[in-house]
């Protein structure tokens, strides 16, 4: 192992060998039950597709379990971070067909035939940041940055459903995200409204 | 002392149709877990706190999430989420009370998941019960919450009996003041049960908070057209304006003719195990104008037949001032 | 790689008597159990990496290693764990009283001084401590006291005197991130990621804990997703995957739950206390005698109370005064220190007191602030140290014109049920330390490598503060490399990122750092092509002869040469002063480059102040007990601002701090079992975007402190400081002046008063709702 890896990288590294072998993928390797129901009525088929960050991947889901951990334990997507896991905090927030949700207090089953971008999604193809990225950037929005992935993908949902927020329809918008560096609950309210200026509409 | 993270083994089904999942129901009784939006879910499972052996997803049956109008009103299918509800332009136009309540609820993602039925159902929100402890409500035969020095804020000031928790929904308060009909499904048939009886406190129901039995399905809600376009008030105090459960909270509607109350609902989320229907002060009220003068008047009223607990009589205060408020418009 | 999941302790106090894991045998997937007695025993009242003596609910006993995390849950889950329940209280009060348990065996104060620090048993009788809860001078016997000038003769100057009980609860820090950590070892080191508030600072900690040598332990570290206090140095958590790591030979990987952040991510020490004051006719404080019980938790970590008495002194700056105090043991949550530890919580006594000083002598709230506000001739603190410069009445000013502190105070309070409360605080931590090291080392690719082992939050002191090298080299900062974030990486000992001292601390170890790397280079220049050494100067690129500019060596032909000179040019021979940390770093870089290597031996005399004021206006409504914060302005006073946005940032997390202390945060206990009613992010109150303003202005004094070369001091705990105090003097306004005495202010409290009723908790109680 190279110690000179980056925190960040060596988590990536595990999991990037852990998805290769989907049921061995840290968060739980059991079975339990899967086989039992399977070609029931009703019951959930463990292999299944997901539409993320607009590719479609066949990943091994266990019946309970949540998006959170299949984003960062599965598919080495660790940019969306669990803070509580309890839907207290929103640094999971991804959106589901445009819309900002918990990731963690969602079923990965519950997003089969629905669209889910993160934080990872965000970047355009040529590399260039989201204009929301860029203004949180700009405004020094992120302090210890733990929050900021839900805090951009809460933002990014409200200009998706509402291009011409007021600031008072902002800080609702980004009211189910919480900082708890406190500075950035300022900064990422003008850095997601700044943006709109910024693009002209 | 274990605390745990990770969800545990636990099936799923996703029924297509409301049979199945009234099949599904019915086959696992006890042992299912009806699915909603999840969000009062997940904590418990995570937490080893209760051990269904089966989630039956209702989000994939079509015909359990919208709003529909009927002959005499709108039926919610129980599956539609809370942000639905916030937005929809007949329940906006004419019960505005409801959108109110669930524009109240937690925070923007958990009513963008969260479903109308999932609120009405949620669980007591008590801290003792929510850790796990044997208390009443969890099977034991202790209440934490009301001992000598209980930390019993945010507990009841009325109905305890044994358990002293209080009703968390905040639609709930809504669905009692529009007269609304609770419609239950199981294999067995359909039940309509009106929402004033559908929530049960301690003393006949004490380890669940409705009416609902083991097998049965919320399916949806029917609020008839008789308090459209009523005079309503909600309003909650919460400690943080997100997240956090009603300190205590108010949903009225009146319905006023020629400056004189006709008839009225008057109920109140935090303060009992069930939303606290103020019949005596609806009573009064019959007759009156709306206005300070008889906001001042029938405040006082509000507290009657209050038992508070050692942390929370401020309850007692705040509720007749958020009647007030209410009578005040 | 393996998971770890922890058991904790279920009980408040206690022992235990058996650990039964034979649910386990033959359960697939469990690789190993790591209990105390794998692990050598801290010495009491030293937090334990885990425990047969568990302190509090939550007090790690034992953790079970996995394939995957379910089958570790699923095992702690099977695990029987006997402990025999010993007496433990939740609230100092209880503890003091005679007949009172004892949270821990050996007494019931830890009391710290440089003459020595112990555990005692202090009791107070039942009179003494009703007298204290009726608002009476404390009459029990205390554990620390230091005081200055003559009280006596302060209050008899006196012309308003008065006293008050203070109740100011702890809370949990609750970063973002929970702190887990990874561990593994390789021929002897140990390696750790790990979520640290510093960098260089956590090693020395870190191999004690581990129980190895400093040379043998690499902390990886590059982002931490918060701290605010609890991740200043190797928390005895962070040292389990290393051993775990050790017994079973594979990594091993911690997670922890929110839950257990709650329980083991430390929280701000409660003070329970009585304050008097004595104020002269023209406003100035003659005197003030304070009192002050500590809640400080099970192991004894805090010293807040002294701290807060030197607040006292240096931001009021009283002609006399005293300070006592008594550290009480609880069986809650450790605590460590948090965002101005002392310091805030007494900034929250203050501001109504100073109100209520100004009411009686008629006196505006402002100009109370602003005769007794901390100058540059202000002596403060037991010794009357001076400061290194202070400007608060700019600041005040400076604030109150930002505000229309004037208009305001002269519009209508009241509007139906909700009325208008204006308040004003101030905030104070020391904001500078000495004594650590720079390092840097230019390249022959004439690259400048700046190495901060400062730690990274995401305020950029890794940046901001080598940025100071940068400035002394002249050189163009795409030219620089920072190297932080992984001890490998060559750290010097930097200052811990805490206290407020990052800018002040590493700018000057940076700046000294380059002045040696520059005489180094110019001596080279001279070597090389001739003359003597102050012939020549650097530009940035190269180092020429002031006479003939065409003269010169590059940054990379000057480095290239210091590796062929050897001795203290390449980092061969280094000063003696410097730490074993930053020694140990020159010789892993000896050789590749021109060294610059100092301890920072600056003249440093006095205190070191960061000052904030701020300025707020509250619209609270006198039915529901709730408020809107209408306008906020926060001014920083640290110095010359280096870094605009970065202030800003650090003045408006600070104000959101400031709100949630003053309103929503504190501990809850219940004493009859003491359990915790808050672990989750839901009751422990954090402010979210909707209990704070959509406005928050700030601005800055921005005058040179002398004692820094770039005139910079720190700002990161005062942000906070003044906006609890200005909350809690808003909050009184509103409410006709009165004295809640008390943070939080929580809506029941305000409903109670309002309503003419009792609050629901006993005087001086605490860790309640």
């Amino acid at each position: 192992m190279n110690p000179i890896l980056s925190r960040r990288r060596f988590i990536k590294a595990v999991i990037a060998s852990g998805a290769a072998a989907a049921t061995h993928s840290g968060i739980s390797s059991a079975v339990a039950g899967g086989q039992e129901t399977a070609g029931e009525k009703g019951a959930v088929e463990r292999l299944m597709s997901l539409t993320i960050n607009g590719r479609t991947r066949r990943v091994d889901i266990l019946p309970q379990e949540t998006l959170a951990f299949t984003l960062r334990y599965k598919l080495g997507l660790t940019g969306t971070k669990i803070g509580c896991n309890r839907g207290e905090c929103g640094a999971c927030t991804v959106l589901i067909d445009d819309i900002p949700n918990y990731s963690c207090s969602t079923l990965t089953h519950s997003v089969r035939e629905r669209s889910v971008l993160t934080v990872e999604g965000l970047q355009g193809e040529d590399g260039s940041l989201h204009p929301v990225q860029q203004a949180f950037i700009d405004e020094l929005a992120p302090q210890c940055g733990f929050c900021t992935p839900g805090q951009l993908m809460a933002a990014v949902g409200l200009l998706k459903d509402n291009p011409h927020p007021s600031r008072e329809e902002a800080r609702q918008a980004m009211s189910g995200n919480l900082c708890r560096c406190g500075a950035p609950m300022a900064w990422c309210l003008r850095g997601s409204t700044r943006v709109l200026w910024r693009m002209g509409a | 002392m274990a605390s745990y993270d990770v969800m545990p083994d636990v099936q799923l089904y996703q029924p297509a149709n409301i049979d199945d999942a009234l099949n599904l129901a019915d086959r696992f009784g006890r042992d299912g877990w009806i699915l909603g939006g999840g969000q009062d879910t997940y904590g418990w499972l995570k937490d080893r706190a209760k051990h269904p052996k089966a989630m039956i997803d209702l989000n994939g049956i079509e015909t359990l999430s919208g709003v529909r109008q009927t002959d005499n009103g709108i039926e919610i299918g129980a599956t539609t989420t809370l942000r639905e509800i916030v937005r929809n332009k007949t329940i906006n136009a004419d019960y505005q009370l409801l959108a109110l309540a669930a524009g109240h609820v937690a925070s923007p993602q958990i009513r963008n998941a969260g479903t109308l039925g999932g609120n009405l159902l949620q669980d007591a929100r008590c801290w003792y019960y929510r850790r796990g402890l044997a208390c009443y409500r969890a099977g034991g035969n202790i209440c934490y919450a009301d001992s000598p020095e209980g930390m019993n804020r945010e507990h009841c000031v009325f109905g305890a009996s044994r358990c002293v928790a209080v009703s968390p929904s905040d639609t709930g308060t809504a669905m009692v003041a529009l007269d609304a009909t609770m419609v239950v499904q199981s294999i067995d048939g359909e039940r309509l049960i009106p929402a004033g009886s559908f929530f049960k406190g301690p003393n006949t129901h004490i380890t669940q908070m409705t009416a609902l039995r083991p097998g049965e399905v919320l399916t949806a809600v029917r609020i008839p057209s008789a308090w459209a376009g009523s005079r309503f008030y909600f309003e909650k105090v919460a400690d943080r304006n997100v997240w956090d459960f009603a300190l205590v909270s108010i949903a009225s509607a009146m319905r006023i003719e020629d400056g004189i109350i006709k008839d009225s609902r008057i109920v109140c989320g935090g303060v009992a195990c069930t939303p606290h229907r103020l019949h005596h002060v609806e009573k009064a009220l019959a007759g009156k104008s709306p206005g300070a003068e008889t906001a001042d008047l029938l405040a006082p009223l509000a507290s009657e037949g209050s038992r508070p607990l050692n942390y929370n009589h401020f309850k007692l205060p705040l509720l007749e001032n958020l009647l007030r408020r209410a009578l005040r418009g | 790689m393996v998971f770890a999941r922890l058991y904790t302790s279920p009980m408040a106090h206690g022992r235990v008597t058996g650990i039964d894991t034979s649910a386990l045998d033959g359960m697939e997937g469990i690789v190993g159990i790591l209990t105390a007695d794998d692990i050598p025993a801290m010495e009491s009242p030293n937090a334990a990496i885990l425990t047969n003596l568990p302190v509090y609910i939550g007090d790690p006993i034992l953790a079970v290693a996995a394939e995957d995390e379910k089958t570790a849950e699923d095992a702690i889950a099977r695990i029987k764990v006997h402990i025999e329940p010993l007496p433990f209280t939740v609230d100092p009060l209880d503890s003091l009283v005679e007949g009172g348990p004892n949270a821990r065996e050996e007494g019931n104060v830890f009391a710290r001084s440089s003459e020595g620090s112990g555990f005692r048993t202090i009791k107070w009788s039942a009179q003494q401590l009703a007298d204290f809860r009726a608002g009476k001078e404390p009459t029990g016997e205390w554990a620390h006291e230091w005081s200055y000038g003559d009280l006596e003769k302060g209050f008899a100057d006196a012309k308003v005197v008065f006293e008050e009980p203070f109740v100011t609860i702890g809370y949990a820090h609750m970063s973002m991130e929970p702190r887990t950590a990874m561990a593994y070892w390789e021929n002897g080191t140990c390696y750790v990621y790990g979520s640290a508030q510093s960098q260089s600072f956590w090693i020395p900690g870190l191999a004690r804990l581990l129980g190895v040598e400093q040379k043998d332990v690499v902390l990886i570290s590059e982002n931490t997703g918060g701290g605010f206090g609890s991740k200043i140095g190797a928390y005895p958590i962070a040292g389990l995957p290393g051993w775990f790591s050790k017994k079973i030979g594979r990594p091993v990987q911690l997670r922890i739950t929110r839950e257990q952040e709650y329980y083991i991510g430390s929280a701000r020490v409660g003070f329970q206390g009585w304050i008097k004051m004595g104020f002269a006719a023209n406003g100035k404080i003659t005197a003030a005698d304070v009192f002050i019980i500590e809640d400080i938790g099970p192991n004894a970590t805090g010293g807040d109370g002294s701290s807060a008495g030197g607040a006292i002194s240096l931001v009021y700056d009283p002609s006399a005064m005293r300070f006592r105090g008594v550290p009480v043991l609880t069986n809650t949550t450790p605590r460590g220190a948090q965002r101005g530890p002392g310091q805030n919580q007494i900034a929250a006594v203050m501001a109504p007191l100073m109100d209520k000083a100004a009411r009686q002598l008629d006196i505006d709230r402002l100009e109370i602030r602003r005769i007794n506000a901390v100058n540059n001739d202000t002596t403060v603190y037991e010794n009357q140290e001076p400061v290194t410069s202070a400007y608060m009445k700019e600041a005040l000013d400076k604030g109150a014109e930002m505000f229309g502190w004037t208009a305001k105070s002269r519009r209508p309070k009241k509007d139906g049920t909700k009325v208008i409360g204006l308040g004003i605080g101030q905030g104070y931590h020391s904001a500078g330390a000495t004594g650590f090291d720079g390092l840097l080392r230019i390249t022959p690719d004439g690259r400048i490598h700046l190495h901060s082992g400062v730690g990274n939050l995401g305020t950029y002191s890794y940046a901001v503060t080598t940025r100071a090298a940068a400035e002394v080299l002249k050189c163009d900062w795409d030219d620089c490399v920072i190297e932080h974030g992984n001890t490998e990486a060559n750290l010097p000992w930097s200052s811990y990122q805490a206290g407020s001292v990052s800018i002040f601390t590493h700018t000057r170890a940076n700046y000294v750092a380059a002045l040696d790397a520059v005489e180094k280079m110019k001596q080279i220049a001279a070597e090389s092509l001739g003359g003597a050494t102050s012939d020549y100067d650097i530009d940035g690129k190269q180092v020429f002869n002031k006479r003939n500019p065409r003269q010169g060596m590059s940054y990379g032909a000057v480095a290239a040469r210091a590796i062929q000179l050897g001795g203290s040019y390449s980092g061969a021979v280094y000063p003696d002063d410097i730490h074993e940390v930053t020694k140990r770093a020159v010789q892993n870089l000896a050789g590749s480059g021109l060294i610059g290597v100092a301890k920072d031996n600056l003249e440093q005399k006095g205190v070191i102040p960061g000052l904030a004021c701020a300025f707020v206006e509250i619209e609270l409504d006198l039915e529901t007990g709730k408020y809107e914060i209408l306008d906020y302005v926060g001014i920083a006073e640290c110095g010359t601002v280096v870094h605009p946005q970065g202030v800003a940032a650090q003045m408006k997390g600070g104000a959101v701090w400031g709100m949630g202390m003053a309103g929503l945060e504190r501990h809850v206990y219940d004493p009859q079992n003491g359990l915790p009613a808050n672990v989750g992010y839901h009751q422990c109150g954090i402010p979210t975007y909707l209990d704070t303003p959509l406005h928050i202005r700030t601005g800055a004094v921005d005058l040179p402190d002398p004692q820094n070369p770039f005139g910079a001091r720190g700002i990161g705990e005062p942000a906070m400081g003044c906006s609890v105090a200005a909350m809690m003097s808003a909050i009184s306004d509103a409410l006709d002046g009165h004295v809640f005495g008390r943070t939080p202010i929580s809506r029941d409290m305000i409903i109670n008063y309002v309503a003419g009723r009792e609050q629901s908790f006993k005087p001086l109680q605490t860790n309640n709702f």
